[in-house]
């Protein structure tokens, strides 16, 4: 049996786009047909549930109870991949209690896959926070997210000091997730639905939807290139190694 | 027929090679064979489609989102209408990368609306090297090169190859001068055959006109019939 995966999206800055990666990654894993369940740090209402509610529970993550529910239940839980979405200022907060509990340590020993999608956010205490997580973040597959999205400017960084930073990880990758039309992304968010139903034409329910054919291409497009972004670090590969499928067909 | 309606792109990079002429008359091609039809004017600025075919004419742009919403969720709407794009040269290229990026003919086949690119020839390099993108890009599409001879003679045939098996082209054929000053000048509909004796044109040069007209006609009942075999072809061939 695969050894459980567990994916922590966070950033210790709000705004960066945390929940727009976690639910990305959420429909790129439904494509790969690799059972998915997602923790949502944002308690008491979570944005990620929002989007997907049968596959999302929320949890405070600095709770021991809520600890239990998600790592205690890693190895028995159908899903094999667990998405969780940190709540902005939590990142190394969180990190430490993995720390605290032998998560990181089982983690170096094989037992879990884990990865840290690290969100960057547009100021220089981003670089900072590279640092800080660093520190405590040890062999885990570390992802550093430049997300553009929402079309922020932050990438006016000096790459020098960008790069002193990024090499501070061992073997941590970059991933840049592409700007999506402002209208194209308002309109998912209003549609509270997973990008894949949005680019379906599909609603809540999987009932027939009416979205724009355009926003839904331009969502679509925009998808793609996210989800070759996931399949440039072999993401897959990293959380179920035998799973093979043709994710675009998928999308389309 | 197994598609329900079809798109026709009437599209070249280059300015003034008889877009806007040949989109009037398969508008009133469509109309003359009694199917409803609508014609899209992608040219910023003089907006001449819409002086010769005022009521069915749709002024669309896609320089913005909104624009870009209105024109293409139109064009896939199922409402069984011939639809017919006057793509301007100015929004030629954000027009087809647009299409492309969020996948236009493919939405299109998938509600039963054929798709056909009708580009009009040139012997220039930009065109040449236009005409190729488009067939590496929209081969679900049926590109037919268009010959106008009201331009000069010459054919290109050999840098505008024709798309895939039961590919066809469409020439226009060339018109004495005088009766190209004439269907030049709005209100001129080919629609409407009394038009020409109403504006005191000749008997000759009326019929001169309505055999131009029938030559052009085949060769769009051509394109129709192309449409549908390359359809059938494809549903055949995909099992759709």
């Amino acid at each position: 049996m695969a050894r459980p995966a567990v994916i922590l999206v966070g950033a210790d800055k709000g705004g960066v786009g945390k929940t727009t990666v976690a639910r990305t990654l959420i429909d790129y894993f439904g494509a790969h047909q690799t059972p998915t369940r997602a923790f949502d740090t944002e308690a008491p209402r979570g944005t990620l549930k929002r989007f997907h509610p049968d596959l999302t529970e929320v949890v405070d993550v600095t709770s021991v109870s809520d600890q239990m529910k998600i790592f205690d239940t890693l190895g028995s839980a159908d899903a094999k991949v667990t998405v969780i979405d940190v709540r902005a200022g939590l990142l190394s907060s969180t990190l430490q209690a993995l720390t605290e509990i032998g998560f990181l340590e089982s983690a170096k020993k094989g037992q879990i896959t884990f990865a840290v999608f690290h969100i960057l956010g547009p100021s220089i205490a981003s670089l900072e926070e590279i640092a800080e997580t660093a520190r405590v973040v040890g062999d885990a597959n570390y992802f550093l997210v430049k997300n553009f999205v929402n079309n922020t400017t932050f990438f006016e960084w000096d790459p020098a000091t960008y790069n002193s930073y990024f090499k501070r990880i061992k073997g941590a990758e970059e991933i840049t997730i592409p700007k999506l039309n402002e209208m194209a992304y308002e309109q998912v968010e209003v549609a509270s639905v997973p990008f894949v139903s949005f680019v379906g034409n599909k609603g809540p329910k999987g009932e027939a939807a009416n979205y724009s054919f355009v926003l839904r291409g331009y969502v679509r497009h925009w998808l793609g290139n996210v989800w070759g972004e996931f399949d440039k670090v072999k993401l897959v590969d990293l959380v179920s190694p035998k799973v093979q499928s043709n994710v675009r067909q998928v999308a389309s | 027929m197994s598609f329900r309606s079809s798109i026709t792109i009437v599209a070249s990079p280059r300015p003034r090679v008889g877009k806007t002429l040949v989109a009037r008359l398969l508008t009133d091609f469509h109309s003359s064979e009694n199917r409803a039809a609508i014609a899209f004017d992608l040219n910023a600025g003089e907006r001449t489609l819409a002086q010769f075919l005022p009521g069915q004419t749709v002024a669309a742009s896609v320089r913005d989102v909104n624009g870009q919403m209105a024109l293409f969720d139109r064009l896939v709407t199922g409402d069984d209408a011939a639809k017919i794009i006057d793509l301007g040269h100015d929004s030629y290229e954000l027009f087809f990368t647009l299409a492309h990026q969020i996948g236009f003919v493919e939405e299109a086949r998938q509600r039963s609306i054929a798709v056909a690119i009708l580009f009009a020839v040139t012997p220039d390099q930009t065109s040449v090297s236009a005409y190729r993108s488009l067939r590496e890009r929209f081969g679900r599409a049926m590109l037919v090169p268009l010959h106008n001879e009201l331009l000069g003679s010459a054919q290109h045939r050999d840098k505008y190859p024709a798309n895939g098996s039961g590919a066809v082209t469409v020439r226009l054929p060339a018109l004495a001068p005088g009766l190209r000053k004439l269907i030049d000048t709005p209100p001129f509909s080919f629609a409407n055959s009394s038009m020409a004796n109403a504006t005191g044109v000749p008997l000759d040069a009326h019929i001169e006109l309505q055999r131009w007209l029938r030559r052009i006609y085949l060769e769009f009942r051509e394109l129709d019939l192309r449409l549908l075999l390359a359809d059938l072809r494809s549903s055949i061939r995909f099992g759709s």
